[in-house]
Parts: C-alpha cells; sequence; structure tokens
C-alpha cells in the first residue's frame, strides 16, 4: 500500500488537537463578531461601503451591504395550503482529452413537488450528449475556448434554469384553472462568480443563456433562490472587517489598529456561524453581494439572506426582482422552510433538491456504459476509439 | 385485470413490479401471465411481497410526526409514491396450453417485462381443480417458507372458490399425503390453514 496510512492519522491526531485547541478563542472572537454585528448602524456601515466604493478601494474580500438591519430576525409565514416547488440539479460526463472522439454528456434532474389537495409529484431528467463543435467550443468558426472545467459547469448551471423554465412551461400548457403558486430552488448559488476571472466575450456568451432563463422565469411569476448548504461564505464577516478598518483593508501588514486581532479571526469566521443566533426558520434581513460579475447581471443582480432551517444555517440567494418582492420573498422564506419540515434527514434539505439530485446524478456505471456505447456505435461505423498511451497504460496498470 | 410487470424472471418463477404501491397481490394468490403468441397462458402462485426503495442505494427512513402518520405520510410526501415500488415473486405452478390444463414448469420462463393478470374464478375453479402443483409449490426456496406460501395458497383458493368445503377437504388429504413424513409440517401448515379446522382434519386422519 503505497499510501502510509501510519504517517497520516498521525497527522490527524496533530490536526484535531490543533483544532480543539483553536475553539475556545475562536468561541470568544464569535461573540465578539456578532455583539459587532448587533452595533453597527445600517445606515453606517452602508455609507462606508460606498465610500470606499467611490473612492475605488478594491476590496481584497467580498463584501455584503445590508438592505436592512444587520441583526434583524424574520420569521418563516406559513406554506399555502396548495403550491409547488421545483428543484433542479445537474450532472455532467466531462469531455476527456485522452480519448480520441470528444464529447461530454449533460443530465438535468428536477423535481416538481406539487403540495396540498392535489399532491402529486413528477420526477424525471433531461440528458443529452454534445459533440458538435458549437457544443464542444464557446466559439466554434475559430476552434477556441473548449467548453471543460469552469466553462462546463458554467454550461450546466445555464441548461439547469433553461430546463427548470421548459419544465414551467410544459406544467402551464397542461394545466387548466387557477395555478398554485410555484418555487423554483436550484442547488448551488445563483452568482456564477467562477466566471469572473474569464475574459468578457466568454463571459457574455455563457451567461446570456442563464438571464434569459431568469428573464422568463420572471416572466412567468415564478420566484428563483440558489439554495446553499453548509456556506463557505463570509461575505457579512467580511463587511464587519471592513467596518473596523481605519486604514486601507489592503494593507493589513502594517495595521496598528487596536481590533487587529478581531479583524484577523473575523478572516476565519464563517456567515453561517456569525448568523447562528437565528432561531428555527427565522431569516437574516437582505444583503447585496459586491461580487464583480454581478455587474453583468442587470436587473437580476442576486441579494441573498441566511435561513435556520433547523440544524443548519443555510444561505439563499435570490434575484433582485424577488428580494423587491415582499409578497414572493415571504413565499420564498415559507416554502424553504416548509421543505426543511418535510425533510427526511437531519440536518434538513429540500425534498425537491434532493430528489432533483437523485435525478441528475449519473452513476459510476452509467459513465461505463456511456463509453461502452459510444465505442461500440463509433465501431459500427468502422471508427475506432483511440486512447492516449497514458490514459491506455492506467487502465492496463500491467506489472 | 393487469396487476403487475415482470422485472425478473427464471424457469421456475419471476419477480413483478406491482402497480400499485403497497398492495402485492395477496399472498398464496394465483396469477397468469399471458402469451397470446404461443396460445398460451402462465400460472404462478404469489410467493412474497415487499417495499423498498427505487434505488437500491436509498433506504427508507422515517417521516412520520405526531400528526402526520401512515397514509398522510404519502400526501405529505408527494414523491415517495415515484421514489418507491412494490414488488412482488411468484412460483410457476402450470400452463394451459391447447384448451388443456398442464401443473408443471412450462417450456419457457414467462418473458421479461410481460404483464401479470389476476386470474378469473372459473379459471381458477379449472387450475384448481387438480392439485398436483401443491409439489411445485413445496419446492419454492424464497423468502417466506414454501409451507407458508401452500398454506396462504389454500386459503386463498378456499376464498375465492366461495369457501368451497369440499375442495378443502381433498387439499387437506393432499398435503396430509405430501407431509405424511413430516409430522411437524403438516401440523405448521394445517395451522396456518385454520387453526380449528386443521385439529378437526388432524383428528378425523389420526394424526394428533
Amino acid at each position: 500500500m503505497p499510501l502510509k496510512l501510519g504517517a497520516v492519522s498521525e497527522q490527524i491526531e496533530h490536526m484535531a488537537q490543533a483544532m480543539a485547541a483553536l475553539s475556545p478563542a475562536q468561541e470568544q472572537f464569535l461573540e465578539q463578531a456578532q455583539a459587532l454585528l448587533r452595533s453597527i448602524p445600517a445606515d453606517a456601515l452602508r455609507l462606508k461601503l460606498e465610500q470606499q466604493r467611490q473612492r475605488q478601494v478594491r476590496f481584497p474580500w467580498l463584501v455584503a451591504t445590508p438592505h436592512g438591519s444587520l441583526c434583524g430576525a424574520i420569521l418563516a409565514h406559513p406554506a399555502p395550503v396548495d403550491f409547488c416547488v421545483i428543484g433542479v440539479d445537474a450532472s455532467s460526463v466531462p469531455p476527456d482529452r485522452h480519448r480520441s472522439v470528444r464529447f461530454y454528456v449533460l443530465n438535468v434532474g428536477y423535481a416538481a413537488l406539487t403540495y396540498g389537495r392535489y399532491a402529486d409529484a413528477v420526477l424525471d431528467a433531461e440528458s443529452q450528449l454534445y459533440f458538435r463543435d458549437e457544443d464542444l467550443y464557446l466559439f466554434p468558426e475559430k476552434r477556441d475556448v473548449p467548453i471543460e472545467g469552469t466553462l462546463l459547469n458554467a454550461r450546466m448551471e445555464v441548461e439547469s434554469l433553461q430546463t427548470l423554465q421548459e419544465v414551467i412551461q410544459h406544467r402551464a400548457h397542461r394545466s387548466s384553472g387557477e395555478r398554485p403558486p410555484i418555487v423554483a430552488l436550484r442547488d448551488g448559488p445563483l452568482i456564477l462568480w467562477t466566471l469572473q476571472s474569464e475574459p468578457q466575450e466568454v463571459q457574455d456568451k455563457l451567461l446570456y443563456g442563464f438571464l434569459q432563463a431568469m428573464s422568463s422565469l420572471r416572466q412567468s411569476g415564478i420566484p428563483l433562490a440558489g439554495y446553499i448548504s453548509y456556506t463557505d461564505s463570509r461575505d457579512v464577516a467580511n463587511s464587519l472587517r471592513v467596518w473596523i478598518c481605519q486604514e486601507s483593508p489592503n494593507e493589513c501588514e502594517h495595521c496598528k489598529n487596536s481590533k487587529r486581532d478581531l479583524c484577523l479571526a473575523l478572516a476565519k469566521i464563517r456567515d453561517r456561524d456569525l448568523f447562528n443566533f437565528l432561531a428555527t426558520g427565522e431569516r437574516s434581513e437582505l444583503f447585496a453581494s459586491s461580487s464583480q460579475i454581478l455587474e453583468r447581471y442587470g436587473e437580476h443582480r442576486v441579494d441573498f439572506f441566511y435561513l435556520n432551517v433547523g440544524g443548519e444555517i443555510v444561505r439563499v440567494e435570490v434575484p433582485h426582482w424577488v428580494s423587491a418582492d415582499a409578497e414572493w420573498l415571504s413565499l420564498l422564506h415559507a416554502v424553504i422552510y416548509d421543505q426543511s419540515r418535510r425533510s427526511p434527514g437531519f440536518p434538513p434539505y429540500p425534498p425537491a433538491l434532493l430528489e432533483a439530485h437523485e435525478q441528475a446524478v449519473i452513476t459510476t456505471t452509467e459513465r461505463r456504459l456511456i463509453e461502452e456505447m459510444v465505442e461500440r456505435a463509433l465501431g459500427l461505423h468502422g471508427q475506432s476509439v483511440l486512447r492516449s498511451a497514458k490514459d491506455d497504460s492506467k487502465r492496463r496498470r500491467g506489472i | 385485470m393487469r396487476i403487475g410487470e415482470i422485472v425478473e424472471t427464471t424457469s421456475t418463477g419471476f419477480v413483478a413490479e406491482s402497480f400499485t404501491l403497497n398492495r402485492p397481490p395477496p399472498l398464496g394468490s394465483l396469477v397468469a401471465v399471458s402469451l397470446p403468441a404461443q396460445d398460451m397462458e402462465i400460472y404462478a402462485v404469489v410467493a412474497y411481497g415487499q417495499t423498498v426503495g427505487l434505488d437500491p442505494g436509498r433506504r427508507a427512513v422515517r417521516r412520520s410526526t405526531e400528526i402526520v402518520f401512515d397514509e398522510a405520510i404519502y400526501h405529505e410526501h408527494p414523491e415517495l409514491k415515484h421514489i418507491l415500488r412494490t414488488e412482488f415473486g411468484a412460483v410457476l405452478v402450470g400452463y394451459l396450453a391447447e384448451g388443456q390444463v398442464w401443473q408443471h414448469l412450462p417450456p419457457q420462463p414467462p418473458p421479461l417485462h410481460f404483464s401479470v393478470q389476476t386470474v378469473e374464478t372459473g379459471e381458477l375453479r379449472r387450475f384448481t381443480d387438480h392439485l398436483l402443483y401443491f409439489r411445485l409449490l413445496l419446492s419454492y426456496n424464497g423468502p417466506v417458507s414454501p409451507l407458508q406460501v401452500l398454506a396462504a395458497n389454500v386459503r386463498e383458493v378456499y376464498r375465492q372458490r366461495g369457501s368451497d368445503r369440499a375442495w378443502l377437504d381433498v387439499a387437506a388429504r393432499e398435503i396430509a399425503t405430501l407431509l405424511k413424513n413430516d409430522h411437524e409440517a403438516l401440523l405448521t401448515v394445517l395451522y396456518a390453514i385454520d387453526p380449528g379446522e386443521a385439529s378437526a382434519i388432524a383428528e378425523r386422519r389420526g394424526q394428533l
């Protein structure tokens, strides 16, 4: 066994000891951070963030601008009697550069769960294999910018929202009479921050479909949210750092601020811990994200809030047209909390997203099957699939 | 009436997915698979039923609360009807071909994905007028003991034949003959059919 488990196990013990030693100090800083959160007037923080922005101070971290009180807590209303939640998730078989034929597969799973008098469920997936130049390259005429890695993930997000939109349209055609309220949930963020480092024309190409789908949802009168479980975000904690920072947030190494220790501790505090004062069912006030990619979102600019679903503080991202509509926001809050109540597990996770994931997932067996089907189909047409020597040697593992 | 679809098939039996969740056909009931192309009807006896997750990797977890339980759980979680499946296994006991009933294994297993149907009373009477198929039931090997499957079949047939006492007597005698060398097994079957009747029959035959 080449992995030296003995050595790793010793290091695991060291890690556990280090974390245990750190935790009382972190607890103390968390209490200080929460006291700070309660004491900062939202208007003053907004003003400070705005001033920094006007002075074109580039924050080294993402910050959150509060729309309301920083420590506000809003309790969920009861969900309506009749309503529908549509969850969507996606997975892919990425292109393999070690194979002579280039293709990828996207599988978008969805679950439309209707509750109340007309309780019903539709669980299904849209599966598609992409192999043409226009699918494989962002700029097919030049065969430039292959869709893989981050771009494939972004493409998957676009397909997810488009499928969501198609499912909703299909339901609208089928149903007659009054439609119960529908809420659309996506697994993961609405802020496609991974595109931030891409050139503008790449962002434009990929964001176009994403934003179009959001527009269609808005026109159909369906509030949309991105649900992020176990969020790593520190946007609000970072805003607290900006608040206590007397100098420039880019010159931490020369900082002589009396609250330097708290500032450094805040760098390690996640928003999910900061908002652990929320009671079950309560959400925080809304915050605006400072993510650069949102400058390209226009009317779909994303706001977010934290919500205690019972056992976990999750981050919920919503387009501005949802956060600006009190009725939609209240419906979304009520429905997400209601989903957590119906969750079969603890900490809870929305059944609509759980079932969408089950529909979307591509198993190892299915991946192998796709590979075999491609090889067989190409073989029938006199085409053989060649593999790189590296890939071949890994498969053979000859001694 | 179509009640399920075959999802596993062998020369001795099949597994079918029930069209109704949590309601497989009764244990021991006679079901049939029609093969119009061969002009054949294959008969089988339901030997077990179970409801499990559609995905074998997902186990069912508790869903009830103080106010939501039993049938209400399915209303509160509409997705359950799509992620659970009820299946039943059946043991092949004979077939109808060229107008004649045969109580031995059919030449081929019933085809995969074919429908499983209930058996009308007339057809059931015709098949169960002979009891050679009890031997096939006793050789069945599955999650439910063959003795219990046999007893369940006798109960079901007796009921469907309109509480046919004469048939029950013949069936009990047939079982007594088949299990004459295994007193405990015989009592197990007779008690499972009807404890009162079993005692009387056993007494009459001097088995007790």
